[in-house]
């Protein structure tokens, strides 16, 4: 947690995807855990997303009785960072210059 | 015993602090009262609190900070706190505080962000009624 | 190391304890989040002392017990004692900040935690927080 947190402040991320894909088992102990590094991030002014929630895991959660209401969870990687982009207002662009299909080519300012 | 307050900085619209010492209660409870005053004084849309100094924050500081937010709404002004560190941050979750209704940011800069945006929006949602 | 008493009457002095706890927690070598935790669990205590107990003291101690070390530290009041200290330290967040808030928090920041206190008699709170 502390390690995540000390990132948080040294690159200045608004916002932290958690990942726990790799986590095999979650009890009351780790999704307390997960649930005081995202109160502890919003603390300090950054959003935590989590992800890589797998059905099995997603039951464990319910059935232990744990809130996760106020934190967005996704069950992929690549969800949980559109969500980021959005938040953060940002988008991926190409960087590639546009040309028109067919026709000649107009001379345009290489990109 | 000194009269010592700490000290309330004005940035055009909005309030700033930066709390540099290790505040006693009376301190806090001072600063509580000042900023209220400034506040209802100035006009200002909001209150930008730096406590990245701060090495501890404890159930008495936090219950400040909510202060200031609940009073601050009511004069109609947006309270941020920024620069919270992370052993803070963990003490405080592991305290049981979790400090609702103030909003926070990871630094000034972009706690002024915040409030400009905020500022913004209720700027917006004031005219909305066809001005 | 011989326990350092210190008095615990005005606020202010709640700082001095603060500070006290976090030089022996550094001496120690306790990590930053131990540190903010210890001194944390301190100032509630600290705290609850003076508004609950009317005023006494703090007493700080360094333990060892085999190759561990620790800190100790003793609060203690002549006030009027708690009368059920269960539901004590069970009272939840209240906006004037009952007695609950400090025991179950500090607790919770603690490696042992142990309260004596009876009508009359005053209150006695000690923590540990081991390295």
């Amino acid at each position: 947690m502390e390690s995540l947190l000390q990132r948080i402040v040294e690159t200045g991320s608004m916002i932290a995807i958690l990942d726990i894909t790799g986590v095999p088992t979650v009890d009351t102990l780790v999704a307390q855990h997960l649930l005081k590094t995202v109160a502890a991030a919003r603390l300090m002014g950054a959003d935590c997303i989590i992800s890589g929630i797998r059905p099995q895991i997603a039951q464990t959660i319910v059935h232990l009785g744990v809130d996760l209401n106020s934190v967005t969870t996704k069950s992929t990687l690549a969800d949980a960072f559109a969500v980021a982009l959005r938040r953060a207002n940002l988008r991926v662009v190409s960087t590639a210059p546009v040309r028109p299909v067919g026709g000649p080519m107009t001379p345009q300012e290489d990109l | 015993m000194s009269v010592e307050r700490i000290p309330i900085l004005k940035m055009g619209a909005f309030l700033l602090v930066s709390i540099q010492v290790d505040m006693h209660d009376r301190l806090a409870l001072q600063l509580q009262e000042d900023l209220t005053t400034r506040i209802a004084e100035t006009g200002a849309h909001g209150v930008l609190i730096d406590i990245s100094a701060l090495e501890m924050v404890d159930s008495f500081i936090g219950r400040m900070l909510g202060n200031i937010a609940g009073m601050s709404r009511v004069l109609d002004a947006d309270t941020v706190v920024v620069g919270m560190r992370p052993a803070v941050a963990i003490t405080l979750v592991e305290l049981g505080m979790s400090l609702p209704g103030v909003r926070t940011a990871l630094d000034v800069e972009r706690g002024m962000a915040l409030l400009a945006s905020a500022a913004g929006e209720r700027y917006a949602s004031d005219h909305a009624d066809g001005a | 190391m011989a326990p350092e008493r210190l008095p615990l009457e005005t606020s202010e002095q709640i700082v001095v304890v603060r500070q006290a706890v976090r030089r022996e927690a550094i001496d120690l070598g306790f990590s930053l989040v131990e540190q903010t935790k210890v001194v944390t669990a301190a100032s509630e205590l600290a705290r609850n002392t003076i508004q609950h107990g009317g005023g006494g003291s703090a007493q700080i101690e360094r333990l060892t017990d085999g190759t561990r070390r620790g800190l100790r530290l003793t609060f203690e009041d002549h006030g009027e004692g708690i009368l059920d200290i269960e539901r004590a330290m069970k009272d939840g967040w209240s906006s004037k900040g009952g007695l609950g808030l400090g025991l179950s928090g500090a607790r919770r920041l603690s490696s042992e935690f142990e309260i004596e206190s009876a009508p009359g008699k005053g209150t006695r709170v000690v923590i540990i927080r081991w390295k």
